[in-house]
């Protein structure tokens, strides 16, 4: 699962995550702490956020809105992945509901987080961008604002996932799933995946395991072993 | 009778590899069976003088794997709370490990079942009257609830399931079996009796479950990072057991989109089921079949991700209890939606909050179950597509993207975001055999395809015929 288990995760975190300490109190500190590290180191260490939330979720007092918000934005930036649900799960139920939400800040956030994780899962990115400048209440500008490099880890990241379907893509496509202003930047934004334009708007995506679609038949294996039973069975009724 | 059931086994014997343990392990458990019932006759004749014993720590085990009553008045769940601690207290906290015989074989097991059990009731319990607000008939019921905020609290529950895996030193001993040595040169004081060993390990169990209660799915699993599930595990002794590490670890695979090994957790607990239930004692069987109903939901959802083979006496059961559902969340589109709901819903544990409710607003209790499936559901939708995109590329080898989008009476863009979609799902985690949590990332899908600007190449795996399978089943047959 992307973002599951860093490289960059230090041992006292490990220690904490593996032990019995992530369900002392005291350690959703030091865990804020990681969380803004990964926020602006760009990395990202769902498991021990999760650790984080379920400290939270049985010990309400602690909570800090800010620091679930960023939870979720961090999880987010993995898709296609079950990760952000996987953080929404551990949350107070009434964070989840449209009924009985309308009251809370956080409520808020929270429903304005998963309309917008639903539109990455769903691969519906141009409509992701859309979503992100239309903000009038700057609500979404507020939200990732702890997270250094929001908009290029989704760019790159959706360019990663184009090159995983695609041979040759249109540069208006580009255009609307990099929420990228023009061809120009396009261009200059491809080149340096190594991406080639060529004539009529297309652009050119460099062979990989993805993207190839190759034909391939699934045969059985078949050996001695399978048939042991049968061999030994005859065997013994022989003798 | 049995050598009927016996010839029975033999003939299915055939159906996989693994069958040779599997005809080991059922044979296992018939005899157990067949113990167990010899007890029970041997238990009415001595059952007074039991009672007239002063030995009054025998009347609280055997008590504590005793179900509670579901309408039990709200004092009794408190006492049964109390009765536990005082217990678990003396087990743990005595000088030394306490010298106990357990009064069954199963006792373990059904003291750490009862006890989540009560602790989950409780909770939804409490949960519900929060949500029905004061009004003079829950008065005194709030009232109480509201004192005793620690009464069955997370916190303590699981503090007890730690205590119990920490003290038998279980995890140490699952390790060294793991690497073939000695689990008691591991066991120490407690470990090394019976009484900790079980209890330690069936608490494993047990937090697989409480986890899985409260949302927190990858938690759970890796909570049974020292358990292998094969048929040589200690839980495998205990038919209840076995089922409900299965349904959670099932479960929980389903909640992490590993819908493959969800499957494959949920067939091989049902198949054992279906072999086994000729001589599983009735009570015990009433119980297994209701959360049997459950598990082909979930693998009717399962099978709507993720289309796969399945075992014959599993297809033919599933059609039998969900053909019509079943064929609804195949097809996908908005008219699954509701199905899916259903299913989930009838088939999921019964979610608790972590913390005690809040009384004085009634609304802001909302069922934790709502809030799991609500977010279950996002990735449904997001999914709900691929069924058609998939049907309709079967029928090709290329096609263009518009004229696809045409028959489908969709935006192009629309449509490009379904086979991005449908073609990022079939990439999923598969165990291998490592922990529970860990695994490869495969294919999972006989249809692969990419995009050449708006041209869609298609290439369809051809699964060449199955042989072995046929050739030993029917060998079987005739030679039998």
């Amino acid at each position: 699962m992307n973002g599951e288990d860093p490289q960059e995760r230090p041992r006292e975190i490990f220690a904490i995550i593996n032990g019995l300490e992530r369900y002392n109190p005291e350690a959703a500190g030091v865990l804020e702490e990681y969380l803004a590290q990964q926020c602006q180191k760009k990395f990202c260490d769902c498991n021990a956020n999760r650790a984080l939330l379920k400290l939270y979720q049985l010990n309400p007092n602690k909570i800090k809105d800010e620091v679930i918000t960023n939870i979720l934005v961090k999880a987010m930036t993995q898709f296609p992945s079950p990760q952000f649900d996987l953080a929404i799960h551990l949350l107070l139920p009434s964070l989840s509901s449209p009924s009985a939400s309308s009251s809370s800040e956080l409520a808020e956030a929270v429903s304005k987080l998963r309309a917008l994780n639903a539109l990455l899962e769903g691969a519906q990115y141009g409509r992701f961008w859309a979503t992100l400048d239309n903000d009038t209440d700057d609500i979404y500008a507020d939200l990732t604002t702890d997270i250094a490099g929001f908009e290029d880890i989704i760019r790159v990241r959706i360019a990663q996932l184009i090159s995983e379907a695609f041979r040759e893509v249109h540069v208006s496509v580009l255009e609307a799933w990099l929420g990228l202003d023009d061809e120009e930047e396009v261009k200059k934004f491809v080149g340096e995946f190594g991406w080639k334009v060529a004539d009529a708007g297309l652009v050119q995506i460099p062979k990989n395991a993805e993207n190839e679609a190759k034909k391939s038949e699934v045969r059985e294996d078949v050996n001695v072993d399978m048939f042991s039973r049968v061999i030994k069975r005859s065997w013994e009724e022989a003798a | 009778m049995s050598t009927f059931q016996n010839g029975m086994a033999a003939a299915r014997a055939m159906d996989d590899d693994s069958d040779v343990e599997e005809e080991a392990l059922v044979a296992d458990y018939k005899e157990q069976v067949q113990y167990e019932e010899g007890m029970d006759e041997l238990e009415h004749v001595p059952s007074l003088s039991m009672a007239q014993q002063a030995d009054d720590i025998q009347s609280k085990l055997a008590q504590a794997a005793q179900p509670l009553d579901f309408q039990a008045p709200l004092d009794v769940k408190f006492q049964s709370y109390d009765a536990y601690c005082s217990l678990f207290h003396y087990i743990l906290n005595s000088d030394g490990p306490v010298d106990l015989e357990p009064p069954s074989y199963y006792w373990a097991w059904d003291v750490i079942d009862e006890f989540i059990y009560q602790f989950n009731s409780f909770s939804s319990y409490r949960a519900r009257i929060a949500r029905q607000g004061n009004n003079e008939k829950n008065e005194e019921e709030v009232q109480m609830l509201r004192e005793n905020p620690n009464t069955w609290g997370c916190y303590s529950v699981l503090n007890v399931l730690y205590s119990l895996i920490q003290r038998s030193q279980i995890t140490e001993q699952l390790a060294a079996m793991k690497r073939n040595e000695d689990p008691m040169s591991k066991a120490g004081e407690y470990g090394s009796k019976s009484l900790y060993r079980m209890l330690g390990y069936f608490s494993i169990i047990g937090l697989l479950r409480v986890h899985c209660l409260l949302g927190d799915f990858s938690l759970a699993l890796k909570t049974l990072d020292d358990i292998e599930l094969n048929k040589k595990a200690m839980f495998a002794r205990v038919m209840a057991a076995h089922f409900t590490t299965y349904y959670y670890v099932g479960f929980s695979y389903m909640m992490m989109r590993r819908y493959g090994d969800a499957i494959r957790m949920f067939s091989h607990i049902l198949v054992y089921v279906s072999r086994t239930k000729n001589f599983q004692k009735n009570a015990q069987y009433d119980s297994i079949t209701k959360k049997n109903e459950h598990m082909y939901a979930l693998i009717a959802i399962c099978i709507a991700f993720h289309p796969t083979r399945l075992d014959d006496t599993i297809h033919t059961a599933l059609r039998e209890k969900y053909g019509d559902q079943l064929l609804k969340l195949q097809r996908g589109g908005p008219d699954s939606l509701p199905i899916f709901e259903e299913l989930f819903r009838s088939a999921c544990p019964k979610f608790i909050a972590a913390v005690p409710p809040d009384f004085d607003n009634p609304e802001a209790n909302v069922d934790p179950i709502e809030h799991h499936l609500a977010i279950f559901m996002d990735e449904v939708k997001t999914n709900m597509w691929s069924p058609t995109v998939k049907s309709y590329l079967r029928l090709y080898t290329t096609m263009d993207l518009k004229k696809l989008a045409g028959f489908l009476d969709v935006k192009p863009e629309e449509l490009r975001s379904w086979l991005l979609v449908n073609k990022q799902r079939t990439k999923q985690l598969r165990w291998t055999d490592q922990g529970l949590l860990e695994g490869e990332l495969v294919n999972v899908s006989d249809l692969d395809y990419a995009m050449q600007g708006d041209l869609i190449h298609i290439s369809e795996a051809k699964v060449g015929r199955k042989l072995v399978d046929w050739y030993l089943r029917n060998l079987s047959r005739t030679y039998a």
